[in-house]
């Protein structure tokens, strides 16, 4: 009720035209929020098509899928990193690690976008790495220290003020004290309880002892859930190292995610991790663990917690699995049913690279998982070079699928013809 | 007086044909690829954690790689990476990265006297260094610039001048700041082999 109650005055304020130009104020949300205008006009659209186009195409070419399944460029989007395609179908924004959150738009529905602007360029955002959506429509944003929400985000995209909301406002998600850079990519997903799930990487290697009951009071090195209305906030998963990808298994509703694993121990230890949580507050072995069942240097004689949940897929060390999504669209064959597809990001510093390709991981009755490569050949293995980064994989309402790549800056549509 | 003597020769550095090295710049090659997936080959920066290191003067390298490897500059993954390096190591790659050239322009229409005045005495209104012993801001992603200015400011990283600029500095003064560098343009041009 709440939220039609939003919805209808956001609507008939745009329809209204009540426009009021005024000075600039530090923080345009305050206005957003009161559905006024900001006076910031101007869309930064990115050139789709040309050459820069033509060499992510001649990319593509090396890479190689199953049979039936073709990769094409779907859109040109700067720093891409993970989506959220729209229940309407009408539009998918993209997260960056930078300061842009893209609107990608398909008006044709040709499956390759016309369009793509930045979304709500009068506000500042820092490293809103992870939009998602609630089925009717609203879009959560999380950023380094922030979540915001704008209701019916697929409607009033196309003007440059849309109306937006604190669902947690700056310097609430965490203390400023322990922001960082790195490890700072959230990524929210709304889960059958409708509730919010958002992952909050801890900023270091190994986290310190000292830092341990701060983290998990917060959730720093876990993921935390809240009401759509802000309240309820909760730690739901502690013992995370560094989580860039989460979702909830349509038949079970469990929380799937994969976290990235210690560094510096070695180029084939510790193992990448696909995790399966089964009830709330589950201990997931960070910093114990590094990854699966291998210790930690920094806490080789401290006792594991004693219900420390090992991973259901042990992946190649130092890939880096990022974003993941559980398969549901009509498209792909059977056997895809309830899959989960899931992106590599590539090493950054093991002696051989590996990684930087799409994985599929099939789930048996019994609940075991076996991983296998889906799309491969972004990683040049004769000079060591990325021609490409995968960070994400969504689902369009034809039952293809986006994958993100940051390095080429792109999204690619992977479709399936029998 | 000694500013000016420092600006002299950063001139002359920054466009000097062949600089001398204390490092081997193409021994410092081979130990880049560590850091080619971050930070380039040729040290423009390939994800936005990482800054621009072409261009780089040598000897600030040189002393971030050592306070990554004392521990005196901390972050997740350079920590990792200073460890296993020798100190010819991180001699040879500060040579490989400070050969090549880093060049700046300011966006079209930008007005020069809107730079942040904190920072351009050493930073350059346009981002390159005008000194050794600071780095080039040109081109970094503004939440990189913004990360390292909160460092600073609460004593995270330290350094004798940056404390004190930032501990003055608002967080929005910190955003705009970072704001102004990150929309420099910003180029690195490789080095002969």
């Amino acid at each position: 009720m709440k939220q039609i109650i939003a919805l209808a005055v956001a609507a008939s304020f745009f329809a209204g035209g009540a426009f009021a130009q005024s000075g600039q104020v530090p923080d345009n949300l305050e206005k957003l929020s009161g559905f006024k205008t900001t006076g910031v006009t101007e869309f930064t659209f990115i050139e789709q098509g040309g050459d820069y186009a033509v060499g992510i195409e001649k990319t593509l070419e090396r890479i190689s899928l199953p049979d039936g399944f073709k990769i094409e460029l779907y859109a040109v989007v700067p720093d891409a990193r993970h989506m959220a395609v729209g229940p309407q179908g009408i539009v998918t924004f993209v997260g960056t690690r930078k300061d842009k959150v893209w609107s990608v738009t398909d008006r044709n529905k040709d499956r390759v976008a016309d369009e793509v602007k930045d979304f709500a360029p009068s506000l500042t955002f820092s490293i809103p790495n992870g939009p998602c959506f609630s089925k009717d429509g609203f879009l959560y944003i999380a950023e380094q220290n922030r979540v915001l929400l704008f209701p019916a985000a697929e409607f009033f995209y196309e003007s440059p003020d849309v109306a937006a909301f604190n669902l947690v406002a700056k310097g609430d998600l965490i203390p400023p004290d322990e922001e960082s850079f790195n490890h700072t990519a959230r990524v929210c997903r709304i889960g059958p309880d409708g509730k919010i799930y958002i992952s909050l990487g801890q900023p270091f290697n190994v986290a310190p002892a000292d830092k341990l009951d701060l983290y998990n009071k917060w959730g720093i090195g876990g993921m935390i859930r809240l009401n759509l209305d802000g309240t309820g906030r909760e730690v739901y998963t502690y013992g995370i190292r560094n989580s860039v990808g989460h979702d909830f298994h349509p038949a079970t509703g469990e929380l799937w995610f994969t976290d990235n694993q210690v560094d510096g121990m070695g180029d084939d230890i510790p193992p990448g991790e696909l995790n399966r949580q089964t009830a709330a507050g589950q201990n997931f072995g960070h910093p114990w663990y590094g990854g699966g069942d291998t210790r930690t240097n920094e806490y080789k004689g401290e006792e594991p917690p004693a219900d420390t949940v090992m991973p259901v897929v042990a992946t190649v060390a130092h890939a880096a699995d990022l974003g993941m999504h559980f398969y549901t669209g009509r498209m792909f064959p059977e056997k895809y049913k309830h899959a989960i597809f899931s992106a590599q990001h590539g090493s950054w510093n093991r002696t051989t690279p590996v990684g930087a390709r799409v994985m599929v991981t099939f789930i048996d009755d019994q609940g075991n998982a076996a991983i296998e490569p889906f799309a491969e050949g972004w990683l040049d293995e004769a000079t060591g070079e990325y021609l490409g980064r995968p960070v994400d994989v969504a689902q369009l309402p034809d039952g293809s699928i986006l994958v993100s790549d940051d390095l080429a800056g792109a999204l690619y549509r992977i479709s399936y013809t029998k | 007086m000694r500013r000016a003597i420092l600006l002299g020769l950063g001139g002359l550095m920054l466009a000097g044909a062949a600089p001398a090295f204390s490092g081997d710049p193409a021994a410092g090659r081979k130990v880049a690829n560590m850091c080619r997936t971050c930070h380039g080959l040729d040290g423009f920066a390939r994800i936005p954690i990482a800054p621009h290191i072409g261009g780089e003067p040598e000897s600030y390298l040189q002393r971030q790689l050592r306070a990554f490897k004392s521990g005196a500059r901390r972050h997740e993954m350079m920590t990792v990476v200073a460890s296993g390096l020798s100190e010819r190591q991180m001699d040879d790659v500060s040579a490989w990265y400070a050969a090549h050239k880093a060049t700046a322009s300011l966006p079209a229409g930008t007005d020069p006297a809107n730079a942040p005045e904190a920072c351009t005495a050493c930073h350059g209104v346009d981002g390159i260094a005008l000194f050794e012993d600071a780095p080039n801001l040109a081109g970094e992603t503004n939440i990189y610039i913004d990360t390292q200015l909160k460092a600073f400011k609460r004593g995270k990283r330290t350094h004798e001048i940056m404390n004190g600029i930032a501990e003055a500095m608002s967080d929005e003064e910190i955003r705009a700041a970072a704001d102004w560098y990150a929309s420099v343009e910003f180029k690195v041009d490789a080095a002969t082999k």
